[in-house]
């Protein structure tokens, strides 16, 4: 007992307890704010109105063509930029230039783009007679959207969606990449390449980061799982089945 | 670059103008300029590794062989559950280790290799890698990420292939081997080219992370150039411009998004001649 609690593989998972934390909490900051984001943008790409139509629709079209990476640059030196004229004068500059702000705020940016592009697809197949039906009983646009295509469309991105937040779990490695760690706050990624710095032991070091990944992506999914459940309740048996598939959505 | 101009043309623009033509058409930008050829080559390369091991896996996935189809059925799910960062930081340096390793057993004095408490054993067993040996490394490892992928993209698409056009070539008597190649490697070709050019477009973004592999590729020569320049001669030459470097980056990918989605387009349209696919007819 006592030499496998000394191993080196426990004293690893033990060590990267810790920066787990990091990458949930950016997974965990960024998703409320991500989601109605990307409803928002959905709908906004859906609009009859011709502007907001063609700005949400370019949105989404630049966060999801362009590499999560850059963006976390691009946003970091514009802040840079805009820090001796406007972020120190308004005294926020130690809020918005830390990682755990700046993080967060990149990491809605661009999910709410890739959520958006889910939602919208599965706007498009909200079944036109439910919602025509709605209207023949003479309810107004706003209750057709409440008691209609909200819960459709929730139900039929449900699966994209649990893949878009997997997904986002594993972009929160990318955050330390190019922000500035800041004393001793540091992810998987970050803590694993020290540890191997120390003794150039990479199986160990970064197997232990990958299961740490791989158990909070499948926790993650276990998750998205039951709130699938709970939103296809009364499909009993036609509802397709959540697969483990981050597939080629993103 | 701009002295080669005839002084017409030069004479066209006005001081202003041509001190910024100047100024963007210096050593450093055209260094900056040429650097594109590491994002696509490891985008080209890493592509076509990821086909190679995405029609394995694939392949791998659909054996009757119980082994077989375990090895494929985990290649695929390990690499999409763990960030693609961690494989592109780790191949590259496993690789090196491992040759290292076999290294230091052949030039390594014995009782050193025996004592060593350090990486490598002894100096001699170091391997120094090129920017070539690391954009050769940088290609494999974004393959092996993205075929596993392109792996899950192919088994779908193989399943799509009709049945029935199998079957005939069966009972025409080809081998099984034969009617695998022949038919269903050819004809999926259709059903995973929707699929496929979804992975290049994250294969695509994902080569901006050639500069983690100490590649000086277009993100890390747009830090360069954009970091506040300072000369005592001349004094501040300009500011902290990083941002304006990283927006040109920005757009420049999301135009090589664009291009490709034209390309996979035109693809498409050219390989779906003659079939009826649901939706053509």
């Amino acid at each position: 007992m006592e030499a496998i609690l000394q191993s080196a593989f426990v004293q690893d998972i033990a060590t990267l307890a810790r920066p787990a934390l990091f990458n949930l909490y950016f997974a965990l900051a960024s998703i409320p704010v991500g989601f109605p984001l990307a409803v928002l943008l959905a709908l906004g790409k859906a609009s009859r109105f011709k502007i907001i139509s063609r700005l949400s629709r370019g949105y989404i079209y630049a966060f999801r063509g362009s590499p999560l990476f850059i963006q976390f640059f691009m946003f970091y030196s514009m802040m840079l930029a805009l820090n001796q004229a406007y972020l120190k004068p308004w005294g926020i500059d130690g809020v918005v230039l830390h990682p755990l702000f700046l993080g967060p705020m990149v990491l809605v940016l661009n999910t709410s783009a890739y959520g958006a592009e889910i939602f919208y697809g599965a706007l498009k197949t909200v079944p036109k007679g439910e919602v025509e039906a709605a209207s023949a009983m003479g309810m107004g646009r706003w209750s057709v959207f409440r008691s209609v295509t909200w819960p459709n469309m929730l139900r039929l991105a449900w699966p994209a969606y649990t893949n878009e937040m997997v997904f986002l779990f594993h972009a929160t490695t990318l955050v330390y990449f190019t922000l500035p760690v800041v004393n001793e706050q540091k992810d998987l990624m970050n803590k694993a390449g020290e540890l191997f710095e120390r003794d150039y032991n990479v199986f160990l070091h970064f197997s232990v980061a990958a299961l740490y990944f791989l158990v909070l992506s499948i926790l993650i999914f276990w998750l998205a799982g039951l709130v699938h459940k709970r939103l296809n309740q009364h499909l009993t048996g036609r509802a397709e089945k959540i697969r483990f598939k981050p597939g080629y959505i993103r | 670059m701009l002295e080669t101009l005839p002084d017409w043309l030069s004479g066209l623009f006005s001081e202003d103008v041509r001190s910024s033509l100047a100024y963007i058409t210096n050593g450093k930008h055209l260094a900056w300029y040429a650097s594109i050829r590491f994002t696509l080559i490891a985008a080209i390369g890493g592509a076509t590794v990821a086909v190679l091991f995405g029609l394995v896996g694939a392949a791998l996935k659909q054996s009757r062989i119980m082994p077989f189809k375990l090895i494929g059925d985990f290649y695929t799910t390990i690499v999409r559950g763990v960030p693609d960062v961690l494989f592109i930081l780790f191949f590259p340096l496993a690789f090196e280790q491992a040759v290292e390793y076999f290294l230091a057993r052949s030039v390594c004095e014995p009782e050193v290799l025996a004592a060593a408490t350090q990486w490598p054993p002894c100096e001699a067993a170091q391997w120094f890698l090129t920017t070539t040996d690391y954009l050769i490394m940088a290609c494999v490892s974004l393959g092996i990420v993205y075929g596993a992928f392109a792996a899950n993209v192919i088994h779908g698409a193989m399943q799509a292939v009709p049945k029935g056009q199998l079957e005939a070539a069966a009972a025409y008597g080809f081998t099984p081997r034969q009617v695998f190649w022949r038919f269903k490697v050819r004809q999926m070709w259709v059903y995973a080219l929707p699929g496929l050019s979804n992975v290049w477009m994250l294969l695509l973004k994902a080569t901006s992370l050639l500069s983690l592999l100490q590649i000086a590729d277009i993100v890390q020569w747009a830090a360069r150039l954009g970091s506040a320049n300072y000369y005592s001669r001349v004094g501040l030459v300009h500011p902290d411009w990083r941002w304006k470097y990283y927006l040109v980056l920005f757009v420049f990918f999301i135009v090589m998004t664009m291009l490709s989605e034209r390309f996979f387009a035109a693809l498409q349209a050219r390989a779906s001649r003659g079939m009826s696919l649901a939706g053509s007819d």
